[in-house]
């Protein structure tokens, strides 16, 4: 158990050490922006902001880790200082100390995003110019150099598959019809259960609870414990099955018997497992909207005599499409973005590729069969496919708007 | 819809009722109401019945792993149904605890998740005030981004982080997988607190300025602890995206000791036959607890992420 011990110390402090680099970093960040913005007008202020910042580029360079040569860092330390100086005269003349506090609220999250999402995806593009594979990796990762190729992995893209047997063609129709599939029934589900879920009932709060259970639960267990439901031999689906066959042999020459769910129907299962997985936060999204109407239209338009359906079609569709439009939005972006399910079900070596989506098949390629700038092009494929979906989207609905309008 | 069916039955035999003073309407009246409560209560029972039907499909996958949990060992694969399995007993939780690095696991999750989402709230936090309050240049085209953001799919950003993580030397380490977690969850973060410091008056800040504070000093004491509830709501965003995930954590730990408890899982359920019991022990270990949060505030939670558009 001391060893135990000893690595749970050992961790606290590795993390330790690490939050501390990031509140020196902020700290720095801050003091910098500081400067900038309420010291703007003083003497001093420009020699010294483009003097530092030759200096502080100068040393770092040459200090561990890098350790470049005087000369390399002296250049690099003049382009840092004309760099500053740009920044520096925008700041005396153009910002002025205009909107410090929310520029300086924003930039440690400015700075993360741009780290880890906006650089992350430039790379990308570079990547999918150049030719980074299994062959190529060590040499980039010592010297940084790739071969550049161009359009190849582009063309590849739309002429080869990511996969091994089925095609990109056939993964944009399977990735639509899936993305089509699910959130119809995640709204349709959701919705006949929110209607339900809004009459006057005892134990509402149970059922709701109980209702969100596959949502509340960790995704990972929810998937491997509704994969092993579909288990050919074990899974419930295919036990109930048996027993209702051997009870009932009719049934059995209707046409009813177990199935080889995850090895011949694997898009069917995981189709299931997703709706199954996603009608919670539909029917709760849709809840929310429907206690935010009031009930006086309805016994507005049930003494004008409006039959139930047509209440529902003039008060509570249209009163909630607010509600429900973004969340179909973000819905369909999630469900066409979603590999965790697919992957889990059928990710394991060895695992088929009927049930596939794009996504899925980006994943399979980079990290299955590490074809790293093919994947990288691939994905940027796939990224101006949803891209465009969502903005022929938008223009049809205006889902977001009343999300923009709130400024 | 009854209810709308109630108002029309009450509206029209009221009005009936005044019309007519003899017993014989007062008969009628008396009728339609009786009418009206048997068909009430049938509806009743339909809806009861749907939704145990579908309560039922929600929690059976839970309730199955909790009986396969506690099946003895020479029975963990069987066809049985049952939910208490005969001779049921806790071998498996003792055999997941002990002779596995479930404990490990867990371990690395929590830290993980819990640097992820310290980090992440702090940044939403500054950033949220800063959407909520100012018009500066940038505003609404920050807001777009962090929305178009959510288009971006998590597959397409792993490649790179992981050539950058490769590149700097943290494969298998807690710094990893904080740096690939930290800002995944930030644009949702920001605009759950940014939607909850629009409902703060401004006149709060506004008495704090008379009275001589800052801006920022207003922010810290006087919008930061109002806002307590928003900021547990996206820590427990932060912390459950980070807790659940997989397939980053896949690609960045490789070292069995290192893994998080989803990869764990993984691998014991990978030989489904042999270990299955543990599989199902460890899930409702890892369950338990997160269910009970989720629940727990889940009401708080769904408004936070639904404010966007219910406030529409």
């Amino acid at each position: 158990m001391t060893g135990g011990a000893g690595a749970i110390l050992g961790s606290i402090l590795q993390v330790g050490h690490f939050v501390g680099l990031i509140l020196a970093a902020v700290a720095v960040l801050e003091a910098y922006l500081y400067v900038h913005f309420f010291r703007y007008g003083r003497k001093w202020f420009l020699p010294a902001v483009i003097l530092g910042a030759g200096a502080a580029c100068f040393a770092s360079l040459m200090l561990a880790p890098l350790q470049l040569d005087a000369g390399r860092a002296a250049s690099a330390a003049v382009c840092a200082a004309m760099l500053e100086a740009a920044i520096a005269l925008f700041f005396k003349y153009v910002i002025r100390g205009r909107w410090a506090l929310p520029y300086m609220m924003l930039a440690p999250g400015i700075v993360g995003l741009t780290l880890l999402i906006i650089y992350p995806l430039l790379f990308e593009v570079y990547l999918s110019f150049h030719d980074l594979k299994l062959t190529t990796i060590l040499h980039w990762s010592r010297t940084g150099e790739l071969p550049f190729v161009g359009f190849k992995h582009f063309v590849k893209v739309f002429m080869s598959s990511p996969l091994s047997e089925v095609g990109f063609w056939q993964l944009v129709l399977r990735t639509l019809w899936w993305t089509f599939v699910n959130v119809l029934f995640h709204v349709s589900g959701g919705f006949a259960l929110a209607l339900l879920l809004h009459h006057k009932l005892k134990l509402k709060g149970l059922y709701r609870t109980l209702l969100i259970v596959p949502w509340a639960m960790p995704q990972v267990v929810a998937v491997l414990a509704m994969r092993g439901e579909f288990h050919s031999q074990y899974g419930f689906i295919n036990v109930a099955v048996e027993r209702l066959v051997s009870w009932m042999p009719l049934l059995a020459s209707l046409g009813l018997q177990p199935v080889q769910w995850l090895t011949q129907h694997p898009f069917l299962t995981c189709c299931i497992i997703n709706i199954w997985l996603g009608i919670p936060f539909m029917m709760v999204v849709i809840l929310g909207g429907l206690q935010s109407i009031s009930q006086h239209y309805y016994d507005a338009a049930a003494i004008d005599g409006a039959s139930a359906f047509q209440q529902f079609r003039m008060i509570t569709l249209p009163l909630i499409k607010p509600v429900l439009a973004p969340a179909v939005t973000l819905g369909t972006v999630w469900t066409f973005n979603n590999i965790n399910v697919i992957y889990l079900v059928t990710g394991q070596a060895g695992g088929t590729e009927d049930a596939d989506i794009l996504v899925s098949a980006l994943y399979k390629a980079a990290f299955t069969y590490y074809r790293y700038s093919y994947s990288a092009a691939f994905a940027i494929v796939i990224f101006l496919i949803l891209f465009a979906f969502s903005m022929a989207w938008l223009k049809w609905t205006r889902g977001t708007e009343s999300v923009y309008e709130r400024d | 819809m009854e209810n709308a069916n109630t108002a029309r039955a009450l509206a029209s035999s009221s009005a009936r009722g005044q019309r007519a003073e003899n017993g014989r309407a007062g008969e009628e009246y008396q009728k339609a109401l009786k009418a009206h409560h048997l068909k009430r209560k049938a509806w009743l029972v339909l809806i009861h019945a749907a939704l145990i039907a579908w309560v039922l499909v929600s929690v059976y996958p839970l309730l199955r792993i909790f009986s396969v949990s506690l099946r003895p060992g020479d029975r963990i694969v069987s066809t049985d149904l049952s939910l208490i399995p005969a001779g049921a007993s806790f071998l498996s939780y003792w055999k997941v605890l002990y002779e596995t690095n479930f404990l490990f696991w867990l371990w690395n999750s929590l830290i993980i998740t819990c640097a992820t989402a310290t980090i992440g709230v702090s940044l939403a936090a500054l950033a949220g005030y800063a959407f909520s309050r100012f018009k500066f240049p940038g505003h609404k085209t920050g807001l777009t981004l962090l929305l178009g953001n959510e288009m971006i799919p998590a597959a397409m950003l792993l490649l790179p982080l992981f050539l950058m993580i490769m590149k700097l030397g943290l494969v298998n380490t807690y710094l990893g997988m904080i740096i690939a977690y930290s800002v995944t969850s930030l644009p949702f973060s920001i605009w759950i607190l940014k939607g909850y410091y629009d409902t703060i008056p401004k006149s709060l800040e506004e008495a704090a300025l008379v009275d001589g504070t800052t801006r920022f000093g207003a922010f810290l004491r006087i919008i930061l602890p109002l806002s307590t509830p928003a900021l547990a709501i996206a820590f427990l965003f932060n912390f459950t995206q980070a807790w659940n995930e997989y397939l980053v954590a896949r690609v960045v730990l490789t070292d069995a000791r290192m893994y998080t408890w989803t990869l764990g899982l993984f691998e014991l359920q990978g030989q489904y036959l042999t270990q299955w019991g543990m599989f199902a022990a460890a899930s409702i270990l890892v369950t338990l607890p997160v269910l009970g949060v989720f629940l727990y505030s889940s009401k708080w939670l769904i408004s936070g992420l639904t404010l966007g558009g219910v406030k529409g």
